[in-house]
């Protein structure tokens, strides 16, 4: 199908090598159009950023020095924003594990099944955290158990999709050495399956757990409680300096967050 | 004892595996199924345990007919059978001694079985089909850490766990170097004679297939082609059951 001749050279005794032309050019070009037209389609305007781009730095310079006062009334909405991830973390992946199973082709002969866990897996996957706490407010009221509750949903998906990917891409031998001996297939997965795939079930589960401190502290934003509540109405007093009171601490949340998630997963590997 | 009679394997895609098989092997033989690849040896093996369905005939297993179990029953002949694979199929993360009580797993309660959590008698089990494997001193040692005739002894020590009165093994020796293949074989030789376990083996190995059976039987295209003492096969016999084949084609071209 390529457009280009293939090229071909001769070796001294006479044999033809043919060499593929490489497709790079022609996607490079695709994607420049591409480029392109979402530039025009978005209304993206270059004047518009270099005259704004100042505004940036004042109120990037409001921000600093934050509010050190603001500090101890911060530190309850900064446990529950960690709890709630946390809290949600551990039941969503819990919960990953059976839904993966069910959702795995090699485990499950029953195709049907399988389909339709997939779907539910994807189905929780297409819903936006930031809406899932929203709907969660309706449900369970204003506060950190919506937050949870929709940490949750999203863990459970995130984690699930990833479980039954590596489930799938396990190896069966010792599988079909465990159904040799008399196991069921539940049995057989628990014995030859899950040591495979424990390190990295694990290791998923905490990179989630991360990315969900991150996401819990926005979610304040629908009131599902926790330290998003406090930016939002920070940002809405247009106290800036409030706000980079709030900004410094949950980057270094974060960062030590991180760090630990870090090491454990390497320990993992 | 394990009796074939006029037994067929068809595969989904219209293959014919075996064509009527007709065998008996009384318990405590040593026997070594041989032919070329694609033949049906592997076939013929993972019938005895229903990791295969037959398609026609009557397979016994210790008075059992095999090819009507079902579920349960199925899971309860295999308890029976142990099996050996080219590729150990062990479970590579953990250790040896793991492994092996992974042949206990069946028989387990519940609450046992998710926890993961082996009694001590169970675990003494385990040690002693390792010891009896000569490899009692990598009990704690991971399996991918194991050199390949290791890794075999382990798996053949999770199958002495399992306490079968029959062993299949599917090309045990194939990924191993002569050396550790003897040590193998003479491993099945001394399973078969010190404890009477009915050994079937299907191997590439002519050589090592007729110095250590006692039976051997040939295969070819589905067909048993041989079928008695490993001290009567003869040159022209090997020629039969490999080359017949070969043979057959040139003569059809």
């Amino acid at each position: 199908m390529n457009i280009l001749k293939a090229k071909s050279v001769e070796l001294p005794n006479g044999k033809t090598v043919t060499f593929k032309r490489s497709k790079a050019p022609w996607i490079i070009l695709v994607l420049l159009i591409c480029f392109y037209y979402s530039v025009q389609i978005t209304g993206f305007d270059l004047q518009v950023l270099a005259k704004r781009i100042g505004q940036f730095w004042v109120i990037i310079g409001d921000m600093i020095p934050p509010n050190w006062k603001y500090l101890n009334k911060l530190w309850q909405p900064l446990f529950d924003t960690i709890k709630m991830s946390l809290l949600g973390s551990i039941l969503g992946s819990i919960f990953a594990l059976p839904l993966a199973y069910l959702a795995s082709s090699n485990m499950i002969k029953n195709k049907p099944v399988v389909a339709a866990f997939k779907f539910i897996l994807s189905l929780l996957r297409t819903l936006p955290t930031l809406v899932a706490a929203l709907i969660a407010t309706f449900v369970f009221g204003i506060g950190t158990m919506a937050g949870t509750v929709a940490i949750f949903i999203f863990t459970v998906a995130y984690v699930g999709k990833l479980l039954y990917e590596a489930i799938e891409n396990a190896d069966l031998k010792a599988f079909e050495a465990m159904h040799s001996m008399g196991h069921t297939t539940t049995s057989a997965f628990r014995c030859a399956i899950m040591p495979q795939i424990l390190p990295n079930y694990l290791s998923n589960a905490i990179f989630c757990f991360e990315g969900n401190v991150r996401y819990a502290a926005i979610l304040g934003y629908v009131g599902a409680g926790g330290i998003g509540l406090m930016l939002n109405e920070s940002l809405g007093w247009r106290n800036y300096a409030n706000v980079g009171m709030i900004l410094l601490l949950l980057v270094v949340t974060v960062y030590i967050i991180e760090s630990i998630s870090e090491y454990f997963r390497k320990k993992l590997m | 004892m394990i009796k074939f009679q006029n037994v067929n394997k068809k595969y989904d895609n219209g293959y014919e595996a075996l064509k009527d098989i007709n065998l008996t092997i009384e318990q405590g033989e040593y026997v070594a199924v041989i032919g070329l690849s694609g033949a049906g040896k592997s076939t013929l093996i993972r019938c005895i345990n229903r990791m295969h369905d037959i398609s026609s005939g009557s397979l016994l297993v210790n008075d059992v007919e095999v090819s009507t179990l079902k579920g349960k029953e199925i899971r309860k002949l295999r308890r029976g059978i142990g099996m050996i694979f080219q590729s150990f199929n062990l479970v590579n993360r953990i250790s040896s001694l793991k492994n092996v009580l992974v042949s206990f797993v069946p028989d387990m309660p519940i609450w046992r079985k998710v926890l993961g959590l082996y009694t001590k008698k169970q675990k003494i089990e385990a040690l002693e089909a390792l010891d009896r494997m000569n490899i009692l001193d990598k009990a704690f040692t991971r399996v991918d850490q194991l050199s390949g005739g290791q890794q075999q002894r382990v798996a053949l020590a999770r199958t002495l766990a399992q306490k079968p009165s029959i062993i299949l093994a599917d090309e045990p020796v194939a990924s191993l170097d002569p050396i550790t293949a003897k040590q193998v074989m003479t491993d099945f030789q001394r399973i078969n004679e010190e404890m009477n376990m009915t050994i079937i083996i299907n191997i590439h190995h002519v050589d090592l297939a007729l110095e250590y059976a006692t039976r051997v039987v040939g295969i070819r295209s589905g067909e048993i082609v041989y079928d008695g003492p490993a001290s009567e096969v003869t040159e022209q016999i090997l020629e039969h059951i490999y080359n017949g084949k070969l043979e057959e084609e040139l003569s059809g071209n």
